[in-house]
């Protein structure tokens, strides 16, 4: 029955292919550390990690989730809560960041339809082994609208960046959803638009 | 305390245990507690959280700082207890007015129970065991009494009025914020103190209106060289009369205008503001702040202590002001004490009553009181007096030092003072003025009337709290329209402030610790294995396995295994876990059981989740989950061995092979192949039983009694799978009771009833003639099963072997089986109907359609001739 030491709380989600990193960005933002073993991820692991943004203090619950392809079904689960996802690939792995389709595809079934989305080429140290151009990256984030960065845990390229980024995106959204009038609006919309082609059949 | 061992059964009867010193429980929990505080009882009591109870201790402790008594409640992490770290509080319970212990056991689970609650928490309920374990424990009304008697000694008894009963020392037990708790351990590292100008006014104004005053207020309120930070300005007298004091509006007017008087009468040069004001009928006191310190002010709350006649009529008593500035916490309280030279008690009285009933919110129930802050300035007209020595004559002119030292000799404050009746821990600044009561108003002379009043040092400024220093103490003759003379004190205060680089620097360092340790302290198990292994599974064989889970980590873990979307249960129907869920104590471990059979009840999930996995299909993934951790995912894995049941009859017809010799993954081919290209017409493995059954003749009487999906096999069961699975050449090896119960497996298994994807308007068919329209297109294998079946079984309802209706009944079901939940009593009926149609000895259409369909079930077996011609005979 700790006391809250935060203002907000927000859940993230580290998904991608087994080995792009995913553990190791985590670990490195939380621990600001790096180990080079792979120790594969069997479930779901979470570390907390609290960030000051804009004068308040925002406590990042992160699930790091397994990657290996026999537990994709089962970690779909997982996405429901989240309000962030971060979507991993593998400079060094051509497979991975093709699989990038997948995961998208996977978070549209799955995820809270708002979720704050970025997409992260990991292993940017590794510039001699690179089969991923940066500009691919950023073309399919483009593409579907999603913030981009390249990071390394191992060089501790962009990790705190990239948290902070997407935290302070989940920030606006929220503090907007404050300040907006009228909540319910947003849903009221939705609503009327799924049933607009039906209406205008009847009318034609 | 007690003697001999701790739990009678325990380990610590060993001589290592013995030549220790002994420990028992109640010293153990003693350690948890801080010198000045008292175990008094424990008491053995145990919580249940969903399934599971939850052994703990509740302990009576007392408190000498705080004069109380509160329960406090510990669940263990082991048991038996060896530590005092193994002791975890859950909850604290402090024995005040609200205090409740109830127990009432109306729908409750044991006679053995109640509730503890206080304030406004929702009552939690604790269990306790007829007998106690623990000898150093109390049982159950020594319980109950004790603490009844505690509440008794607190609340009713004659304390000394000194002592303040509080709670605080709880706090230490309390979780409060582990942020706000390592910002304070290191507050060193980002906290400087920084100087700000006090400035405190008292003066008694005899019922005088502000516009009385043709003297500026400014001697008063503007003296000293500095600009003062904050001034806190009490006013005494401000109109005492019957009249105004019946009349709110006209008191607040003036009150109004001498607020304005006076913001308009401070120092030049800088902008002020009023930050609060507080009245109590006369007695006001109006906190101004420079402008710029406005925003640093948090937390200001106002509060007075009526006193005077009836304690209640406010023309004595006391008002104050209670702020935050940066981090200090500073009050002022403005009073006006019990009058007339021989009422010294009173005023003693007066100032106690004030000090203990002021109270300023805190946050719902915590209140903070006068104590509780850096920095206290006590002002007013306090009306000590200067005792006369008996029959001693007045002293003569007073303007001069000597004469006041003197006359403070005989300052009724400061003999209190001197024998702690009053002001305890308050200072006062050195007295170079002469007394400021009783003038004649107008004048600077002391009272000429009849009563002729002794002069006095009415009005005073006191102050306690660390790092105050008083630069000036004086009262102003100029202002001469009330019997009082004005006073004023000026002090340098170094108040805590936070300096915000260091503090921003610290905080992240803190977040950064806070959460590490959150993170290190996550609760973890370790799993022997994440996949679990089971080999070769058979259709109707058990088999399990067990692993192991470890606590290795300091604290008591909670794990479950988590109930999944699909399906919407821990595991899948062909699983059994055991336990699921549990907690283990530090250092323990927990053996999981993991069973699976695929029976009658699961084949046709786990054949459906081969079938629509793409690549190799892992019989289940559990979700084992850490309460407050990690989720870790259990595989759990083999082979399954296909058999018959279960198959559908046209993968059964795909085979060229006995069913035994195929492989999941092979058999997974044939279940998702769609063309309809079959190798035989009917599945040998059908025809065979029928053949065997058929020609057990007399041997059948009696059978297809009765059906049920759930029933356990019989113990010949799988000999009969083995032989279907062969094709063997053997003696069939069972009775005609396991070839029915297999051939009418075999029938219900498949996914698909066999009568399918016409169930429903085969059910709704209104003739023979009219169903065989749609049986004829039925797959070829589903309708060569379907008319050998009926060709069999109206032998045998031709040969009394068993009675129709009932045939009808069961096969019906079988064969038009339905995926909808709410089967009728009208489906059944339907079922039973249609079947009649189909093997009624009488019916007459018997033979439309039936044609050629069983004959040409397979030329593969040597028994299908005979038993094909009969069977159309």
């Amino acid at each position: 029955m700790a006391k809250k030491t935060y203002d907000l709380l927000f859940k993230l989600l580290l998904i991608g292919d087994s080995g792009v990193g995913k553990t190791c960005i985590l670990f490195r933002f939380s621990d600001d550390a790096f180990t080079s073993t792979f120790i594969s991820t069997i479930g779901i692991d979470f570390k907390i990690k609290t960030v000051e943004l804009r004068g308040k203090k925002i406590k990042l619950q992160i699930w790091d989730t397994a990657g290996q392809e026999r537990f994709h079904t089962i970690t779909t689960s997982y996405y429901r809560g989240a309000m962030g996802i971060m979507l991993v690939y593998d400079i060094t792995n051509e497979k991975s960041f093709e699989n990038i389709v997948k995961w998208l595809r996977n978070i549209d079934e799955h995820a809270n339809e708002d979720v704050e989305k970025m997409i992260l080429g990991n292993k940017c140290d590794m510039g001699d082994k690179r089969v991923v151009s940066k500009e691919r990256g950023e073309a399919i984030a483009r593409e579907h609208g999603i913030r981009f960065m390249e990071t390394s845990a191992k060089s501790n390229i962009n990790i705190e960046r990239a948290f902070c980024e997407l935290a302070e995106a989940i920030l606006d959204k929220t503090s907007g959803r404050e300040s907006a009038e009228n909540p319910e609006r947003v849903v009221i919309d939705r609503a009327n638009s799924d049933k607009a082609p039906g209406y205008n059949k009847c009318c034609a | 305390m007690e003697r001999g061992s701790l739990y009678p059964n325990g380990a610590d009867t060993s001589a290592a245990a013995a030549a220790a010193p002994e420990k028992t429980t109640m010293s153990i929990v003693q350690q948890r507690f801080k010198a000045d505080e008292t175990v008094h009882l424990i008491f053995e009591a145990y919580q249940i959280r969903g399934q599971e109870h939850f052994e703990g201790l509740l302990t009576l402790v007392s408190s000498a700082s705080g004069g109380t008594y509160a329960l406090i409640s510990f669940s263990l992490l082991r048991t038996p207890l060896t530590a005092s770290n193994e002791l975890k509080i859950n909850k604290v319970f402090p024995i005040n007015k609200t205090f409740q212990l109830t127990t009432d056991t109306k729908g409750s689970i044991s006679e053995q129970q109640f509730d503890l609650s206080t304030d406004d928490d929702r009552p939690s309920k604790y269990y306790y065991h007829p007998i106690r374990t623990d000898l150093s424990a109390v049982d159950f009304n020594e319980f109950c009494a004790k603490i009844n008697s505690c509440k008794k000694a607190m609340w009713e008894a004659e304390l000394p009025s000194e002592t303040t009963l509080n709670f605080r020392w709880l706090d230490d037990y309390r979780e409060i914020g582990e942020v706000k708790q390592e910002l304070k351990k290191r507050q060193s590292q980002y906290i400087v103190y920084k100087d700000i100008i006090v400035y405190c006014a008292t003066w008694n104004v005899n019922n005088r209106p502000c516009w009385d005053n043709n003297n500026s207020l400014r001697p008063w309120l503007a003296s000293g060289e500095k600009a003062p930070d904050i001034y806190a300005i009490g006013l005494q007298e401000l109109d005492t009369t019957a009249k105004a004091m019946l009349n709110g509006n006209q008191m607040q007017m003036y009150a109004a205008q001498w607020i304005r008087k006076m913001v308009e009468s401070v120092h030049d040069g800088v902008e002020y503001e009023e930050l609060q004001s507080v009245r109590l009928s006369g007695i006001m006191l109006t906190v101004i702040v420079r402008k710029e310190l406005r925003q640093h002010i948090v937390r200001c709350r106002v509060n007075s202590v009526a006193r005077g006649m009836f304690n209640a009529l406010g023309n004595k008593g006391g008002v104050a002001v209670s702020f935050q500035l940066n981090e200090a916490k500073i009050c002022f309280v403005n009073s006006h004490l019990a009058a007339h030279m021989t009422y010294v008690a009173e005023r003693n009285d007066d100032y106690k009553a004030i000090e203990d009933g002021m109270r300023f919110e805190e946050n719902g129930l915590l209140c903070r009181t006068i104590n509780d802050h850096d920095h206290i300035f006590w002002l007013g007209d306090l009306n000590y007096r200067i005792q006369e020595p008996n029959g001693q004559q007045r002293p003569g002119p007073m303007n001069d030092a000597q004469t006041f030292e003197l006359l403070l000799q005989y300052d009724q404050l400061r003999t209190e003072m001197s024998h702690d009746r009053c002001f305890k821990g308050y200072r006062e600044g050195e007295i170079k003025f002469a007394p400021t009561y009783k003038y004649d108003v107008g004048t600077d002379t002391y009272d000429t009337s009849e009563k002729q009043r002794a002069p006095a040092y009415c009005d005073r400024v006191l102050w306690k709290g660390k790092r105050i220093e008083q630069l000036a103490y004086n009262s102003v003759m100029e202002i001469r329209q009330s019997d009082h003379k004005p006073v004023y004190a000026i002090f340098r205060v170094k108040i805590k402030t936070r300096d915000e680089a260091k503090y921003k620097l610290v905080l992240s360092e803190v977040l950064k610790a806070v959460d590490k340790r959150e993170n290190d302290n996550q609760p973890q198990i370790i799993t022997e294995r994440t996949i679990i292994e089971f080999g070769l599974v058979r259709f109707n064989e058990p088999a399990m396995r067990d692993f192991n889970v470890y606590n290795n980590c300091p604290q008591q873990v909670d794990f479950m295994f988590k109930v999944k979307d699909s399906p919407n249960d821990i595991c899948e129907k062909w699983l059994h876990v055991d336990p699921q869920s549990d907690s283990l104590m530090i250092d323990s471990a927990r053996s999981i059981r993991v069973r699976m059979l695929v029976d009658p009840t699961s084949i046709t999930g786990l054949l459906h989740k081969i079938c629509n996995t793409p690549g190799k299909c892992d019989f289940d993934i559990l979700i084992l989950h850490v309460r407050s951790g990690r989720d870790i995912f259990i595989t759990v894995t083999g082979e399954y061995q296909p058999s018959c049941f279960g198959l559908s009859m046209e993968t059964m017809c795909r085979t060229n092979r006995p069913v035994g010799e195929y492989k999941q993954d092979e058999i997974k081919q044939l279940m998702v192949d769609v063309t309809p290209e079959y190798r035989v017409t009917m599945p040998r493995e059908f025809f065979l039983l029928i053949d065997y059954l058929h020609k057990q003749g007399d041997q059948l009487k009696g059978i297809f009694q009765s059906y049920d999906r759930r029933q356990p096999l019989s113990s010949q069961f799988n000999a009969v799978r083995d032989w279907l699975d062969t094709w063997s050449e053997d003696e069939f090896p069972g009775t005609p009771q396991t070839a029915a119960e297999a051939l009418l497996l075999l029938l219900d298994l498949p996914e698909q009833a066999l009568l399918e994807p016409f169930v429903e308007d085969l059910l709704h068919s209104r003739s023979k003639s009219e169903a065989m329209e749609l049986i004829a297109l039925l797959s070829a294998p589903k309708r060569n099963v379907f008319m050998h079946l009926c060709m069999f079984l109206r032998e045998g309802i031709e040969r009394h072997d068993y009675e129709a209706n009932n045939v009808a009944a069961i096969f019906g079901r079988i064969l038009l089986r339905t995926s909808k939940s709410n089967v009728t009593l009208d489906y059944q009926n339907l079922c039973s109907q249609f079947m009649r149609r189909f093997i009624h000895v009488d019916s007459p259409d018997t033979n439309a359609g039936g044609n050629g369909h069983a004959g040409g079930a397979n030329g593969a077996s040597g028994a299908s001739g005979t038993s094909g011609a009969s069977l159309q005979a």
